[in-house]
């Protein structure tokens, strides 16, 4: 699961000049042809460095998102609902994994890229940095997080880069899944006991501003983000992930009887467009620049993980063994 | 002071505050070498490649493939592992050339080994199992696989591995998989919320 507000580099003026314009050329005219770049294949350094950056995210969210929802594991109602619960959140995890292989035939291997998650360098979909206090918490998350998510996943699985496709070809099929789940532990709470009403209205209260943070600000045209949408990295602008998100889902909470909290939330039916109060995007700087309410224990969890490990990994490694990228 | 969590597994990990960040680097191979996977859901069906897999030997490259590839859907009929590092992957070609058009077919016709030839019909898209050839090197291999899998369909991409790199599933052994079909709470079909709301609607429908 993985929203967008991706962070991407800011672009040097001399960035494409650098580059081979015979060779630039050519790639341009295989993406406008509609085929996929492959990984042996010739890229722009821009063009290699934002899908790195992009997928790495991507996959960082992946694992970084097991956690909230692995809380609740143990703690489901009865053995179906946690049975279900494991399997998505192996699922997701599943999914980092295929995602950091896309990312590797790039040239920046998955260790890297873990320190760089340990370390605060690379970030991740920042809707993670808030706890699931309840298990309704987790129900939002299966059904509505990861709903946002497969918008802008499936917008990414038209992009141009053969890896990245291929792993999300995957994860969009598995993530159906996790949608329907989260909707059926959703209705059940929401035409439940007048507790579980609450409890799910609570949850829906709780996770809306974030949840509207997830697609990111929208984005200034820019000639980077041109450049981005050009070379198909970039697949929509974040307005437009948001508006289809609104569109799908909206009817689908509020005939469940939930109530958004958003009094200006509506559907303008001359422009087609949703409006909505801007959430407060001075949270989701602090947030994404680590001062949310989970930052550190998401990190500390990841680190712990690795250090703890790391004797079963030693154990297990072979002195004459040479690393290769993933091929494709 | 160790880190409060409102998770009680975290909770229990006792994690200090100040616990030593250096150690984190990971070395070189940290993660292992890598392997590429391939799989046959059904009978009759094309063995694709599906992706890679992390591991430290053949055995656990088999196992994490198992979970990472074949845990959903309802079959799996074959899974082959190959260490990354022994496939030869040929140039790639685009724009409906083949990239066997530069393949120059003189054969040796020595015969020594069995490899194993992979196609890419599209960019983007998985490489498939084509067949067996008998001959010398890869080189050889990639001649001997024009002539006896000619293609109406351009060929963006081969790869070759000798038979004997290839570690592929027993026959015996397919029951791993039996279990796939009790597996329904992995399944979207498995979740029908469409009459709960329906009944909700009318619970709350004014008369």
């Amino acid at each position: 699961m993985y929203g967008g507000g991706n962070v991407f580099e800011s672009m040097k003026a001399t960035a494409l000049a650098d580059e081979d314009p015979i060779k630039l050329a050519e790639f341009e005219a295989r993406i406008d042809r509609g085929e996929k770049i492959e990984p042996k294949d010739w890229m722009p350094q821009l063009y290699r460095k934002q899908l790195i950056r992009m997928i790495e995210q991507h996959a960082h969210s992946e694992i970084i998102g097991a956690l909230p929802e692995g809380t609740w594991i143990t703690r489901a109602p009865g053995f179906k609902r946690k049975m279900a619960l494991m399997a998505k959140v192996q699922d997701e995890v599943g999914h980092g994994q295929l995602l950091y292989s896309a990312a590797e035939t790039l040239g920046k291997s998955r260790e890297q890229m873990l320190d760089d998650l340990v370390s605060g360098k690379s970030k991740y979909s920042n809707i993670f940095n808030y706890p699931a206090f309840t298990w309704a918490d987790s129900c939002f998350i299966s059904w509505l997080v990861d709903a946002g998510a497969i918008v802008n996943q499936v917008a990414n699985s038209k992009g141009s880069y053969g890896p990245y496709c291929r792993a999300l070809e995957r994860i969009c099929a598995e993530e159906a899944f996790h949608l329907k789940y989260g909707h059926h532990c959703v209705i059940h709470l929401a035409t439940g006991t007048k507790i579980q009403q609450e409890m799910m209205q609570e949850a829906v209260t709780r996770w809306w501003p974030p949840m509207m943070h997830f697609f990111g600000p929208s984005d200034k045209i820019s000639v980077h983000s041109e450049i981005l949408m050009k070379w198909k990295v970039k697949m929509a602008s974040n307005d437009e992930c948001r508006q289809q998100f609104l569109d799908m889902y909206v009817p689908k909470i509020w005939e469940l009887g939930l109530k958004l909290p958003d009094d200006s939330l509506r559907k303008n039916t001359e422009t087609g467009q949703w409006e909505f109060t801007e959430p407060d995007w001075e949270e989701f700087k602090r947030v994404i620049n680590g001062d949310g309410p989970c930052n550190e224990e998401r990190l500390a969890v990841r680190r712990i993980a690795e250090e703890r490990g790391r004797w079963v990994r030693k154990a297990l490694l072979a002195p004459d063994a040479k690393y290769v990228a993933p091929l494709a | 002071m160790s880190l409060k969590s409102l998770d009680p597994r975290v909770g229990r990990l006792h994690i200090s505050e100040q616990e030593d960040n250096d150690k984190t680097q990971k070395g070189a191979l940290d993660q292992f070498e890598t392997y590429e996977a391939f799989v046959q859901v059904k009978e009759g069906k094309s063995l694709d490649h599906v992706g890679s897999v992390h591991a430290p030997n053949e055995e656990m490259a088999f196992l994490f493939a198992k979970e990472q590839y074949t845990r959903r859907g309802m079959y799996c009929n074959t899974l082959c592992i190959v260490k990354t590092e022994n496939i030869m992957m040929s140039e790639f070609s685009d724009n409906k050339i083949s990239v066997y058009d530069s393949v120059t077919v003189n054969p040796t016709g020595i015969i020594t080994e069995e490899f194993e030839i992979f196609h890419m019909f599209k960019r983007g898209k998985h490489h498939r199992f084509i067949g067996t050839v008998n001959a010398l090197n890869f080189e050889d291999a990639m001649a001997n696989s024009k002539v006896f899998y000619p293609s109406e369909k351009p060929v963006y991409n081969v790869w070759v591995v000798n038979a004997k790199h290839m570690l592929t599933s027993d026959d015996d052994d397919r029951d791993i998989w039996d279990t796939l079909k009790e597996k329904q709470y992995r399944e979207a079909i498995d979740y029908k919320g469409q009459d709960i709301i329906k009944a909700y609607k009318e619970k709350i429908a004014p008369d």
